[in-house]
């Protein structure tokens, strides 16, 4: 009785012994693979600091207006004067929104006749 | 340990007292009728219970705490290793928009060594395949040398580190380095300041950044790989680099010698611009001119000539002592102490004083400091902290210099202008205290919000004074010397100023100037100050040389290209102008 549970004992110890010995392993191939993806995550993260250095030299103000001067005659960019500028509130009223014009006979006021005051000069929007 | 070795020997006595003697009578007392071994042994049982008792508690304690561990969440700690001066990094600076101005890059550096080589002949050949530009002759007798280490050539890319390292060449290796890096070259140096090879900052920011504490961290070795986060500066990067594209054209259009700007927020004292030319590229520091490492716009002190008037008009409308309404006479010239003070566009009449303003008169200005008085006018400079240096976070600020013992001649001179010498950066701050309400508020380069801003204001001048000096401002851009400075539908507002310049401690009659434009725009509803000078100008727009001709065409430049940028919209027609019709 006492010898078999010695064997059970030993058998016990040995299957305990290989599954730490499992666990190790596992974790040192685990930790292995952290290792590399930590490496590479710094990779990466120098290269981001790299290119967004390089995009910040690139997009340089003085390096645009340098490039928009040498390549002039193809892009024929200007800069935006102040009397270019306008609010949305300063902009005429849409079309659709304009009160409807009549002329006397149903509309068509540039046409020939359509009113009386209209001189003898023919324009480009004379109705046929 | 004495407890247990007590135990052991208590137990050993225990058993050579078998019999009976040595042990007095009075202490066996109830139990003298048990034999003597079965006494013994229920003592010794017992002890080794309270014994077994004793180690089951200790190990229950162990195992407790060993739970107890386990479930707490593990704290992140680490050591510091040595400080590694190559690796110490900085954190980024940017600008109010998130634009790089400074930012540290990996390099890595190629070394061999040269024992380690087994064909000197075949790596340099590979070598060149990659760097074509290492001198052959040199790199030989290197990967040759007795030596163990030797640097082969420092800061590659990390397209050349990869092709090297394809090549698989033995004996060679890579170290890695940092280096800083401003992607925006000179355009913001004298803000942005720059590092000496340990990473340790020498001027600008940088040194301002040190100064909070990083030089410190640094020193014990705690920067070498830690993420820091980004310094955010009130700087805009593309107003930033419009005006120093204006200020290095003007200064070679005009023939100046140097040349200088700042925009400045009213309501916050944020910097959104500041330049100084010459300057300098921070990536080189060491191979620019000397001359080009002085910011003259805080670290050099100017006498500002006319654009003092603003503050002297401003001091006499806010004592109550004169009115808008007021006149002086400006006919004849005021002779004091062996000087003669007479007017540039002398008008030979009794001048208002939106007309003393206009035509820029030393007369009339300084009998409006002469009726103020000279304590308050000295006052009244200190509050707008024209006479004091200036807070900022900037290190490069000089004090600005005043007449020791102030007289009469000193009261009128500094009333327009000369006698005192200040920074161009300290005349803007003050004026967007005369724009903004009468708010004092220090300049800053961090960003700063309108509350922060509140916080710190300290009112100098009443807000009816800030009201008139914004229309005599208006007045004079579109009616006096500031014409050049307009711009159509940005309402601009300015003074000029054109002082002597001291060549040897004397002034120099049709000698070389001082030109500054110092102006605000919109000017119905200020937003910015933007301050120009030009020193030793030759030449000017239409020949001549006064600050309307090239200061105030610098200003009007400035604006057209950022006043958009900068959020301001143009406005036109009847509003814009109402303005003027108030007197």
């Amino acid at each position: 009785m006492f010898r078999t549970f010695d064997i059970v004992l030993i058998c016990i110890m040995t299957a305990a012994a290989t599954v730490t010995y499992t666990i190790k392993h596992k974790a040192e191939n685990k930790l292995e693979e952290v290792r590399k993806l930590d490496a590479e995550i710094l990779l990466e993260e120098h290269t981001i600091d790299l290119l967004r250095a390089d995009w910040a030299l690139l997009t340089q103000p003085a390096r645009l207006n340098r490039l928009v001067k040498i390549y002039e005659r193809d892009l024929q960019l200007a800069p935006t004067e102040s009397t270019q500028l306008a609010q949305p509130m300063e902009l005429p009223m849409p079309t659709a929104e304009l009160p409807a014009l009549e002329g006397e006979d149903g509309g068509k006021i540039a046409a020939k006749g359509g009113a009386k005051n209209t001189d003898k000069i023919a324009t480009g929007s004379v109705a046929r | 340990m004495s407890f247990l070795s007590r135990i052991m020997d208590v137990k050993s006595k225990a058993h050579f007292s078998h019999g009976g003697n040595g042990r007095p009578a009075g202490a066996t007392g109830a139990t003298a009728f048990q034999g003597h071994r079965k006494r013994s042994a229920s003592q010794a049982r017992s002890r080794v219970a309270v014994v077994m008792a004793c180690f089951g508690l200790a190990y229950c304690i162990v195992g407790g705490r060993l739970v107890q561990y386990g479930m707490t969440q593990p704290e992140s700690v680490s050591s510091i290793g040595p400080a590694d001066n190559l690796l110490a990094s900085r954190p980024d600076i940017i600008d109010r928009n998130g634009e790089i101005l400074a930012t540290d890059i990996r390099t890595v550096s190629l070394y061999a060594e040269p024992h380690k080589i087994v064909d000197a002949d075949e790596a340099l050949e590979r070598l060149q395949t990659v760097l074509p530009e290492l001198d052959p002759r040199a790199t030989y007798k290197k990967l040759t040398s007795n030596s163990r280490f030797q640097w082969l050539q420092r800061q590659l890319t990390p397209k050349q580190q990869s092709r090297i390292l394809a090549l698989g060449i033995p004996g060679v290796g890579f170290r890695p380095e940092k280096r800083r890096f401003y992607p925006s070259g000179s355009a913001s140096a004298h803000i942005v300041g720059y590092v000496n090879i340990d990473n340790r900052g020498i001027a600008g920011m940088e040194r301002y950044i040190d100064n909070q504490g990083l030089a410190d961290l640094a020193a014990i070795g705690m920067t070498s790989d830690a993420k820091m986060e980004p310094v955010r500066l009130s700087i805009d990067l593309r107003v930033q680099s419009m005006l120093h594209d204006v200020l290095v054209n003007s200064m070679q259009k005009y023939e100046a010698e140097a040349a200088g700007g700042v925009i400045l927020d009213v309501h916050t004292g944020e910097v959104l611009a500041m330049a100084s030319v010459p300057d300098y590229d921070p990536n080189n520091p060491a191979e620019s001119a000397k001359d080009g490492w002085l910011n003259r716009m805080s670290d050099g002190t100017f006498e500002m000539g006319s654009t003092f008037k603003t503050f002297t008009t401003a001091m006499a409308l806010d004592s109550g002592k004169v009115k808008m309404t007021d006149s002086f006479d400006a006919r004849y010239p005021i002779r004091i102490g062996g000087f003669t003070i007479k007017d540039f566009h002398g008008k030979r009449r009794v001048l208002t004083v939106p007309e003393i303003f206009r035509y820029s008169s030393n007369i009339g200005t300084a009998k409006m400091a002469d009726i103020v008085g000279i304590p308050a006018q000295q006052e009244f400079l200190t509050r707008l902290g024209l006479l004091t240096k200036m807070q900022t976070e900037l290190p490069e600020v000089k004090t600005p210099s005043q007449p020791r013992e102030w007289k009469k001649i000193n009261s009128i001179t500094i009333s327009f202008g000369h006698g005192v010498s200040t920074t161009p950066l300290q005349t803007a701050v003050a004026a967007s205290a005369l724009m903004n309400g009468g708010k004092y508020l220090p300049p800053t380069f961090l960003p700063r919000s309108g509350e922060e801003a509140d916080a710190i204001a300290q009112a100098v001048v009443k807000q009816s004074t800030s009201d008139d000096m914004r229309y005599l401002m208006r007045v004079n851009a579109i009616e006096g010397s500031g014409k050049r400075a307009l711009v159509p539908g940005f309402n601009v507002g300015g003074k000029t100023g054109t002082a002597d310049k001291v060549v040897n401690g004397r002034y120099v009659k049709n000698g070389l100037n001082f030109n500054a434009f110092l102006s605000a725009f919109p000017i119905d509803d200020p937003q910015y100050v933007v301050l120009t000078f030009i020193d030793a100008p030759k030449t000017g727009e239409g020949g001549g040389r006064t600050a309307g001709l090239n200061a105030a065409p610098m200003v009007g430049e400035i604006i057209r290209r950022s006043a958009a940028l900068l959020g301001v919209k143009p406005k036109f027609g009847e509003d814009g102008s109402a303005l003027l019709v108030s007197y």
